[in-house]
C-alpha cells in the first residue's frame, strides 16, 4: 500500500511549466530518490509535499490523507535544506528542541527526546554550541536532528550534501543510510548525483524535464535503462545509434534485433537513427594477445570487434580506454590490476556480448 | 607596493585636517578670551552655564524623543512590510525598494517644505507641528532602515529560515517575528543608530515644521549662535559627544556582529 | 485547492507613512510648481521666473558651481585618503577610520561655526595671519563662496573616503604584481589599472558627493544667513521667514532642485553602464559610514 502518493501533479511558475502529469507512489519506511539535473523538477515536487509550495493541479496523499493545500505546518513533515537553515541565535541543543517545544511538550519529554536524537546524529557535547562554530556536516547532523526529533510522517532532504566536500560527503552518506536504518523512517532524497542515488536509495525516480523518465531499482535503473537520458546519466554508458552499432559490429542488416514496431518511422527518420544501443564501459572484455585461443573464435552469444587504442585515462583504480572501432568510438572500463597500458595506436580485439548490448528508445 | 611611509603621511595630514575645526571648537568652549595668537583664561562656566539653563536640557529630550518615536515607527513599518514581502508577494520587493530609495532625491531642505506647504493648514490633527516633524523624519531615514533591514534579512536568508521554521511546526507569524526578526536585531539597532545621528545632525527639517512649536538642540544651537561664542562651542561639544556616544554604540554592536560570523 | 489571504493590513503602516509624508508632498509639489499664484490653471512661469530672474539664476549657478567644485576636490582628496588606508598597515587605518568616523557627524551648523570661530574676521587662523604677516590668511575673506566652498570641501572628505575605501579592497595584488612583473612602476600601475578599475566607484560617489552638497542648507544658512544665493536657502524663504509665503514658486524651486538631484544620480547610472563593471557603486553604502 502506497504511503505516499502523488496524482496528477502538475505545477506551473507563470508559463514554466515545472511538473508534468507527475504520478509517484512512495512506500512506508523507503529511501526514495529524486534523481535528475537542475531545473528538473525533483526539488519542486519535494517542496510542494512539504507544503512550502502550492500545486498547480493534483493531489497528494499521505498515509491516506488528502494534505494538498494543508499548510506546512500541519503536514507532520520534516525537511533539510541545502543550507541547513539552522537558527544561528540559537543553541545546538534549542535547534533541536524548537519543534517540540512549539508543541508544548513537558520539559522532561524534550530534554529526553532531544538527547536520544543528538545521540543518534553523533553530536554529544556539542549541546551548548551555536551554528557558526560547527563545521558544515555537524551543521547538517543538527538539522537532520532537528527534523527527526519531531518523529514526522516522511523526512524530506532537498540536496542536503551538495554543500560539503566530496569526503565529507560520503561519511554522511553512510550516516543518514545508518538513521535509515536504525528509525525506519520513510525518506525522499533529491539530488543530481547519481553516484549518491545509487548508494542510498531503494528507489530512484529518475525526473527529465518535469516528468518521470524511469522508476526502478537502483541496480535495475543501472543495469536496464529504458531510454537515451537514463544511459546517459546513470553510469557511464556508451550510447550509440544504431546505425552506428551495426557498422562496429558489422550487422548491416537488422536480423539479432527486432525492430520496436512502436519506432516506426512516423517523422521521416529512420529507425535506425532513432533507436540507440546503449553498452556499458565495463562489460567490454579485452582480449589479451595471451587469451586461449577459442577466445577468438566467434561465438553466438557476443560480438568480436577489432579495436585500436586512441586513449587512455585512470580514474583511481579503474583504467578507462578510448578505443576506435570501424570509426566508431566505445569506452571501456577495466579495473586496473595488471601492469600493462596499452599505448596509443595499440591493436586489440573487444569482446562484447550480445546480452550486454541494450536497446533502448529515444 | 605598500609604501607606508607615504600613506602615513597622507592620513596625519588629512586627520590634521579633519581634527583642526573640531579641536578649536573644544578650545573655544574652555577659554574665555581668544583676541591674541593663544587664548586665555581657561574656564568651564560656560558649561556650567549650559547645563544650568533648563531650555538646553528640554530640547535635548525633546531632540532624544523626536529621534526614538520615528525609528521605532518606520522599524515596525518596514518589518511588518517585509513580512508580506518575503512570504506572500515577494514581487512587491523592487517597489518598496524604490519608495524607499526616494527621499535621497527629495532630503532635506524639499522634504520640509513640500510637508510644510501641504498640511499646515490642514484640518484638524494633520496640522499638529510634532506629528508632521515625527512623520518627516520617519521618511528622512527610511532609506537608512530600509537598507539595514533588507541586507541583514539577506545575509541571514530569511525565506530558507521560514520555511526550515515552518516545517517544524510553526506559522508564518510566528517564524518571522520569534525567529527571523531576533536575528536581525543587531542589524536593525545599527540603523536606528544611524538614523539616531541623522536626526540629532538635522536643522532644516526641524526648523521648517518645528520651529517654535518644538524647539530641538539644532534650533537651540542655531539660537545660541548669535548669542555667545563660547556658549556655542560648548553646545557644540556637548551635542557632539552624544552622537559619538551613540556611533560607539553602533561600532561596537558592528563588531560584535562580526565575531559571531 | 485553498485560496490564501494576503495579510494586507500588515502593509497599512508604510502605505500610510510614505503615502502621507513622502508620495502625497512630491506629488502636490510637482503640481503646484505649475500652478499660478492664487488661481487655477497651469503655467510655466514660475519656471521662466526662475530662469530670467538674476537672483534666482544665481542660486541655480551658485548651487551647481559649489557642489560641483567641492565633489570633485573632496573625491580627490578621498583617492588619496582611501589609498593611503588602502597601502597603510592595521594601526594607521583603524585610526584613521575612526577618525574619518569621528568627524563625518561634523556637519551644518557646528561645522559652519568652528570655521567661523578659524577664518572668520576674528578667527583664530586670521589672527595668526595678521600676527605673523601671511597676508592669504589676514585677508582671508570667509563670508564669500570660497568661504563656502572650502566648509563644503571639508564635510564632503570624509563621506567620499568611507564610500571609496571598500572598492580600494577590491585591487588585488595580484594586478600590482603582473604589472610589477612586466616592468611597470606604482605610478602606471595606479594610472593605467587602479584608477580605471576605480572609475565607477569614484563617479558614483561623486554622484552622491554632489547631491549631499546641493541638498545642504543649514551650513550655508549658519554662514551666510540668506545672504548668498543657493537653491535650498531661496527654497525654505519661500516658504518660511518674514516674507510671504509664495508656495507655487517655492515649489517650482523645489522641482528645479530635484531634477539636479536625479540628474546626478541619472549620470552615475550612464557613466557605469559604460564603463566597467569592476568595482560596484557605493549609492546604497552610505548608511555603512559609521
Amino acid at each position: 500500500m502506497a504511503y505516499i502518493d502523488f496524482l496528477d501533479i502538475n505545477k506551473s511558475f507563470g508559463k514554466n511549466h515545472v511538473l508534468r502529469q507527475i504520478n509517484l507512489t512512495v512506500e512506508k519506511g523507503q529511501l526514495a530518490t529524486l534523481l535528475g539535473p537542475s531545473g528538473c523538477g525533483k526539488s519542486t515536487l519535494l517542496r510542494c509535499l512539504a507544503g512550502l509550495e502550492d500545486v498547480s493541479s493534483g493531489t497528494i496523499l499521505v498515509d491516506g490523507e488528502d494534505i494538498t493545500g494543508k499548510d506546512p505546518k500541519d503536514r507532520n513533515i520534516g525537511m533539510v535544506f541545502q543550507q541547513y537553515s539552522l537558527f544561528p541565535n540559537m543553541t545546538v541543543k534549542d535547534n533541536i528542541a524548537f519543534g517540540l517545544k512549539l508543541q508544548k511538550l513537558p520539559r522532561e519529554v524534550i530534554e529526553a527526546k532531544v538527547s536520544r536524537v543528538i545521540d543518534l546524529v553523533d553530536l554529544g557535547g556539542k549541546e551548548k554550541e551555536y551554528p557558526h562554530a560547527l563545521s558544515g556536516g555537524q551543521q547538517q547532523r543538527v538539522a537532520l536532528a532537528r527534523s527527526l526529533v519531531m518523529e514526522p510522517k516522511v523526512l524530506l532532504l532537498d540536496e542536503p550534501l551538495s554543500a560539503l566536500d566530496a569526503k565529507l560527503r560520503k561519511s554522511l552518506q553512510a550516516e543518514i543510510k545508518k538513521i535509515h536504518n536504525d528509525t525506519g523512517i520513510t525518506m525522499i532524497f533529491v539530488t543530481h548525483d547519481q553516484d549518491e542515488a545509487m548508494i542510498l536509495s531503494d528507489v530512484i525516480h529518475l525526473f527529465k524535464d518535469g516528468r518521470i523518465e524511469q522508476s526502478d531499482v537502483p541496480t535495475a535503473l543501472y543495469t536496464q535503462p529504458r531510454t537515451r537520458y537514463a544511459a546517459e546519466f546513470i553510469g557511464h554508458y556508451n550510447v550509440l545509434n544504431k546505425r552506428d552499432f551495426d557498422k562496429m559490429t558489422g550487422e548491416e542488416k537488422q536480423d539479432e534485433f527486432p525492430v520496436d514496431s512502436s519506432l516506426s518511422d512516423t517523422d521521416g527518420l529512420e529507425v535506425q537513427d532513432r533507436t540507440s544501443v546503449a553498452i556499458r564501459p565495463e562489460t567490454i572484455e579485452i582480449l589479451q594477445d595471451d587469451s586461449p585461443a577459442y577466445r577468438f573464435a566467434p561465438a553466438a552469444d557476443r560480438y568480436l570487434l577489432p579495436a585500436t587504442v586512441v586513449d587512455s585515462t585512470l580514474h583511481g583504480n579503474v583504467l578507462r580506454y578510448t578505443l576506435d572501432v570501424q570509426g566508431v568510438r566505445l569506452h571501456a572500463d577495466i579495473l586496473f590490476r595488471s601492469f600493462t597500458l596499452y599505448p596509443a595506436g595499440h591493436r586489440l580485439t573487444l569482446s562484447v556480448e550480445k546480452r550486454n548490448c541494450l536497446q533502448i528508445g529515444e | 607596493m605598500k609604501n607606508r611611509k607615504s600613506s602615513r603621511l597622507t592620513a596625519a595630514v588629512l586627520s590634521a585636517y579633519l581634527l583642526l575645526p573640531l579641536l578649536m571648537t573644544l578650545l573655544y568652549s574652555v577659554f574665555s578670551k581668544w583676541n591674541d595668537i593663544l587664548p586665555e583664561g581657561f574656564t568651564l562656566r560656560y558649561y556650567a552655564e549650559l547645563f544650568s539653563d533648563k531650555s538646553f536640557g528640554a530640547s535635548v529630550i525633546r531632540t532624544v524623543l523626536i529621534s526614538i518615536l520615528p525609528i521605532l515607527f518606520t522599524s515596525l513599518a518596514i518589518l511588518l512590510t517585509m513580512y508580506v514581502v518575503i512570504l506572500y508577494l515577494p514581487g512587491l520587493e523592487k517597489y518598496i525598494r524604490i519608495l524607499c530609495t526616494i527621499p535621497y532625491a527629495i532630503q532635506g531642505v524639499i522634504l520640509a517644505v513640500s510637508v510644510l506647504a501641504l498640511y499646515s493648514n490642514a484640518p484638524g490633527l494633520l496640522s499638529d507641528r510634532t506629528l508632521l516633524l515625527t512623520g518627516t523624519y520617519c521618511v528622512a531615514i527610511l532609506p537608512y532602515m530600509y537598507q539595514g533591514i533588507h541586507s541583514s534579512l539577506l545575509s541571514v536568508n530569511a525565506p530558507r529560515l521560514i520555511e526550515a521554521a515552518q516545517m517544524l511546526g510553526a506559522g508564518r507569524l510566528y517564524a518571522f517575528f520569534r525567529v527571523v526578526v531576533p536575528n536581525i536585531l543587531s542589524g536593525v539597532v545599527i540603523s536606528a543608530m544611524l538614523s539616531a545621528s541623522i536626526i540629532f545632525g538635522d536643522f532644516i527639517i526641524a526648523n521648517t515644521l518645528g520651529g517654535n512649536y518644538f524647539e530641538t538642540a539644532q534650533i537651540y544651537l542655531y539660537q545660541t549662535l548669535f548669542e555667545s561664542g563660547q556658549r556655542t562651542s560648548a553646545v557644540i561639544m556637548v551635542l557632539f559627544l552624544v552622537t559619538l556616544l551613540i556611533s560607539t554604540i553602533a561600532f561596537s554592536l558592528k563588531k560584535k556582529e562580526r565575531r559571531q560570523e | 485547492m485553498k485560496t490564501r489571504k494576503y495579510p494586507f493590513p500588515a502593509l497599512l503602516p508604510f502605505l500610510i507613512l510614505v503615502g502621507l509624508f513622502e508620495l502625497l508632498p512630491l506629488v502636490m509639489v510637482v503640481f503646484r510648481s505649475f500652478m499660478p499664484e492664487n488661481g487655477i490653471g497651469l503655467t510655466m512661469t514660475h519656471y521662466v521666473h526662475i530662469f530670467t530672474t538674476r537672483l534666482y539664476q544665481q542660486a541655480v549657478l551658485n548651487s551647481i558651481l559649489v557642489s560641483s567644485v567641492s565633489s570633485v576636490i573632496g573625491i580627490a582628496a578621498a583617492y588619496f585618503g582611501a589609498k593611503a588606508v588602502h597601502e597603510g598597515g592595521p594601526h594607521l587605518q583603524h585610526f584613521f577610520k575612526t577618525i574619518l568616523s569621528l568627524t563625518s557627524n561634523f556637519a551644518g551648523i557646528p561645522l559652519a561655526f568652528a570655521y567661523i570661530i578659524l577664518l572668520g574676521k576674528v578667527g583664530v587662523l586670521v589672527l595668526w595671519g595678521k600676527k605673523f604677516g601671511i597676508d592669504a590668511l589676514a585677508n582671508f575673506n570667509l563670508y564669500s563662496v570660497w568661504g563656502l566652498m572650502i566648509i563644503y570641501v571639508y564635510f564632503q572628505i570624509p563621506l567620499a573616503t568611507l564610500l571609496l575605501i571598500p572598492s580600494f579592497d577590491a585591487i588585488r595584488k595580484e594586478w600590482k604584481e603582473c604589472v610589477s612583473l612586466l616592468g611597470g612602476s606604482s605610478f602606471i600601475f595606479w594610472t593605467k589599472v587602479g584608477l580605471p578599475a576605480l572609475r565607477p566607484a569614484i563617479f558614483g560617489t561623486v554622484s552622491v558627493l554632489f547631491a549631499n552638497a546641493l541638498a545642504a542648507y543649514a551650513t550655508a544658512y549658519a554662514l551666510l544667513q540668506n545672504n548668498f544665493s543657493l537653491i535650498p536657502i531661496r527654497l525654505s524663504e519661500q516658504f518660511v521667514g518674514d516674507i510671504t509665503q509664495h508656495k507655487e514658486f517655492g515649489s517650482a524651486l523645489a522641482v528645479v532642485l530635484m531634477v539636479l538631484m536625479v540628474a546626478s544620480i541619472l549620470m552615475n547610472d550612464a557613466i557605469l553602464k559604460k564603463g566597467p563593471l569592476l568595482l560596484s557603486s557605493p549609492i546604497g553604502k552610505k548608511e555603512e559610514k559609521t
